[in-house]
C-alpha cells in the first residue's frame, strides 16, 4: 500500500552561484552582490553585474529597509505552507537600495502597512544548514 | 507598417473542460484538425509548426513527430502567457524570409496524470521565493495591485468592472465555461486569496488547445477571401532588469505600446483582446498602451463600456477570466478571438466595426519586478 506522502516546506537548493548567500544566511547574515567595476548592488545572485556585467564581491546588508508592498496568502502553492496562513509575503526595498521577496514575520504583522521599517531576522529551516531571512517590523 | 506580406488564414478552438485527462497532444491535434479544416488545407502543407510546451518530455521536434509533421521551422515558444504573440512573430519573420509560407501554431493544456505533473521552476523563484510559503502568481500580482491601489487610488470596484465587463461578453460564448451572470457583488464578495486578490481576479486551470495559422500573402489569398493582415507587432524581455527598485506597475508593455504606437493612432484600433491572467494586468496594460495616462487606469474603465457592444470592446469573448486558462492556450486564445471578430465569426458576441484588432501576451512573473516578457501584435482586414 502506497503511503500518502507528507509534503514538506520547500527549502533552498544550493548552487554555486547563491552558496556564499546561504552560508551568509546561515551565520546571520544578509549578504549582497556588489559590482567591482561599477559599484552597483545588486540582489538576487547573478553571475555578473547587470548594469555593466563586470565581476562581482558579496558585501553585507545592515539588513534594515521599508515595506515596499505586502500581500496576505491564504492558499500557499505548496501545501506544506498551510500551517503558517495567512503568510505575510512581503516586496522590502533594503536601505542599499535593492527590492528583496521575502515574509513578514513576529507578533506585530497584522499592523503592517506600505513604507514601514522592517529588520531582517533569521528563521531556522527544517533543513540544519539552512535559515531563511525573514523581516519583522523595526521598533 | 513594417508587415506587409503576412496574413492569420485560420483558427481552431477545442471544447474546454475542467479536468480533461486526454494527452496534450490529442488537445493539440483537434485543434489544429479544426484550423487545417477551417481553411480547406491538407496536413501535407504545414511546413512550419511551433508549440508553447510546459511540461517535458514535450521537445518541439518530438512534438512535431508525434504528430507526424515534416517541417522546415519548428519552435517551443516558451514565453509564457506571451507565447501566442510570440510565436506568431517568429512565424512571421521566417515567413517573410521565405523559409516556408504557412506555419501552424498551437498552444493547449491537459490533466495528463502521465506527465511529471512537477516542472521545475525558474531557479530565483524556487530558491527566493517559493521558499516563504507564497501563493504563486495569485501572491506576485497581488504585490503589484496592492501597489497599483494605494498609489493611485484604483478601487476594488474599478477593477472588478474590468471582470465583469468580460462575464457579460461570455454569456453568449459557446466555448466559455463560466456563462452565468457575475455582478460587481459577486466579484467583491468572492473568497480572499492572497489580499487584495480575490478568486474572481483569478483564471481557472482547465483542459483544451488554441491554434492560429499563418501564411504567406500569397498562399493566404489561395486559401480564403477573408483577408486578415498581421500588420505590426513588438516584443520586450527583462524590462527593467537592472533597475534594483523597479516601478512594479509599469511594464513592459509600456515600450511595446510605443512601438506599435509609432506606426499607427490609438483611435484606428477597434477591439482589444489583452492578456487577462487579471484584471489589474488588463487595466496595468491599457495604461502602459497609451490608452490613458499612467494610473488613470481606474477612471478610464469608469469611463468606457468594455463590453462587445461597448466603446473600448477588450476580451470580446470573456478572456481568460471567463473562458478559462488552458495552460499556454492562454497566450493564444486572444489572437484566435481576435482572428474570429476579424472574420464576422463571433456569433452571439459580435463587435459590429471590428477591421483592426490589438491582441497582447504577457508571460511568467519575475523576481521583484513583473513581467518576464511582454509583447503585442495588430492585425488587419483588408477587402
Amino acid at each position: 500500500m502506497a503511503e500518502a506522502r507528507t509534503p514538506q516546506k520547500s527549502i533552498p537548493k544550493v548552487n554555486k552561484v547563491d552558496q556564499p548567500f546561504w552560508e551568509g544566511a546561515a551565520g546571520n547574515k544578509f549578504l549582497l552582490q556588489k559590482c567591482r567595476a561599477c559599484d552597483k548592488v545588486q540582489f538576487f545572485p547573478r553571475v555578473a553585474c547587470v548594469d555593466c556585467f563586470g565581476a562581482l564581491d558579496w558585501i553585507e546588508s545592515n539588513g534594515t529597509g521599508n515595506i515596499h508592498s505586502f500581500t496576505l496568502v491564504r492558499v500557499p502553492r505548496n501545501p506544506a505552507f498551510k500551517d503558517e496562513v495567512p503568510i505575510y509575503y512581503i516586496n522590502v526595498i533594503l536601505d542599499e537600495g535593492v527590492i528583496v521577496e521575502s515574509k513578514l514575520v513576529g507578533e506585530k504583522k497584522e499592523k503592517v502597512k506600505l513604507g514601514d521599517k522592517v529588520k531582517v531576522v533569521f528563521e531556522q529551516t527544517h533543513s540544519p544548514e539552512i535559515k531563511l531571512p525573514c523581516f519583522e517590523l523595526a521598533e | 507598417m513594417r508587415r506587409k506580406r503576412v496574413c492569420l488564414v485560420s483558427y481552431g478552438s477545442t471544447e474546454y473542460s475542467r479536468k480533461s485527462e486526454e494527452s496534450v497532444l490529442t488537445h493539440y491535434a483537434n485543434a489544429i484538425r479544426q484550423a487545417l479544416e477551417r481553411a480547406g488545407l491538407h496536413k501535407k502543407e504545414v511546413r512550419g509548426l511551433s508549440i508553447t510546451t510546459q511540461a517535458s518530455p514535450d521537445f518541439s521536434p518530438h512534438v512535431a513527430e508525434q504528430l507526424g509533421l515534416e517541417v522546415d521551422w519548428v519552435l517551443n515558444g516558451d514565453y509564457g502567457g506571451a507565447g501566442g504573440v510570440m510565436s506568431a512573430r517568429r512565424a512571421a519573420d521566417a515567413i517573410e524570409c521565405g523559409h516556408l509560407d504557412l506555419a501552424v501554431l498551437v498552444g493547449g493544456n491537459s490533466f495528463d496524470k502521465s506527465l511529471p505533473n512537477q516542472r521545475p521552476l525558474e531557479y530565483q523563484r524556487a530558491n527566493f521565493v517559493d521558499v516563504y510559503g507564497y501563493g504563486g502568481p495569485n501572491s506576485l500580482m497581488a504585490l503589484i495591485q496592492r501597489l497599483h491601489m494605494e498609489n493611485y487610488g484604483t478601487t476594488l470596484e474599478q477593477i472588478g468592472k474590468i471582470a465583469v465587463a468580460q462575464r457579460q461578453n461570455a454569456l453568449n460564448n459557446p466555448q466559455a465555461l463560466f456563462r452565468e451572470p457575475m455582478s460587481l457583488e459577486d466579484y467583491l464578495n468572492s473568497r480572499m486569496i492572497s489580499d487584495p486578490i480575490r478568486l474572481f481576479d483569478c483564471v481557472m486551470p482547465c483542459s483544451g488547445a488554441e491554434c492560429v495559422i499563418l501564411a504567406s500573402e500569397e498562399k493566404a489569398k489561395k486559401i480564403t477571401d477573408k483577408l486578415v493582415y498581421l500588420v505590426t507587432d513588438a516584443e520586450i524581455s527583462h524590462y527593467q532588469v537592472a533597475n534594483m527598485k523597479p516601478d512594479k506597475t509599469t511594464f513592459g508593455m509600456k515600450v511595446v505600446g510605443d512601438r506599435i504606437f509609432s506606426e499607427m493612432r490609438h483611435e484606428d484600433i477597434d477591439l482589444l483582446e489583452i492578456y487577462d491572467d487579471y484584471p489589474i494586468a488588463v487595466m496595468i496594460q491599457i495604461e502602459d498602451l497609451g490608452f490613458c495616462k499612467k494610473g488613470d487606469g481606474g477612471k478610464f474603465v469608469d469611463a468606457h463600456d468594455l463590453t462587445y457592444k461597448g466603446n473600448f470592446p477588450v476580451n470580446t469573448g470573456g478572456g481568460e477570466l471567463s473562458v478559462g486558462q488552458a495552460g499556454l492556450a492562454g497566450g493564444f486564445l486572444h489572437m484566435v478571438e481576435a482572428l474570429r471578430q476579424l472574420r464576422g465569426e463571433a456569433d452571439g458576441h459580435q463587435v459590429k466595426k471590428a477591421e483592426r484588432a490589438l491582441v497582447t501576451g504577457i508571460g511568467w512573473l519575475n523576481y521583484g519586478r513583473n513581467l518576464g516578457t511582454t509583447a503585442a501584435l495588430v492585425m488587419e482586414r483588408r477587402q
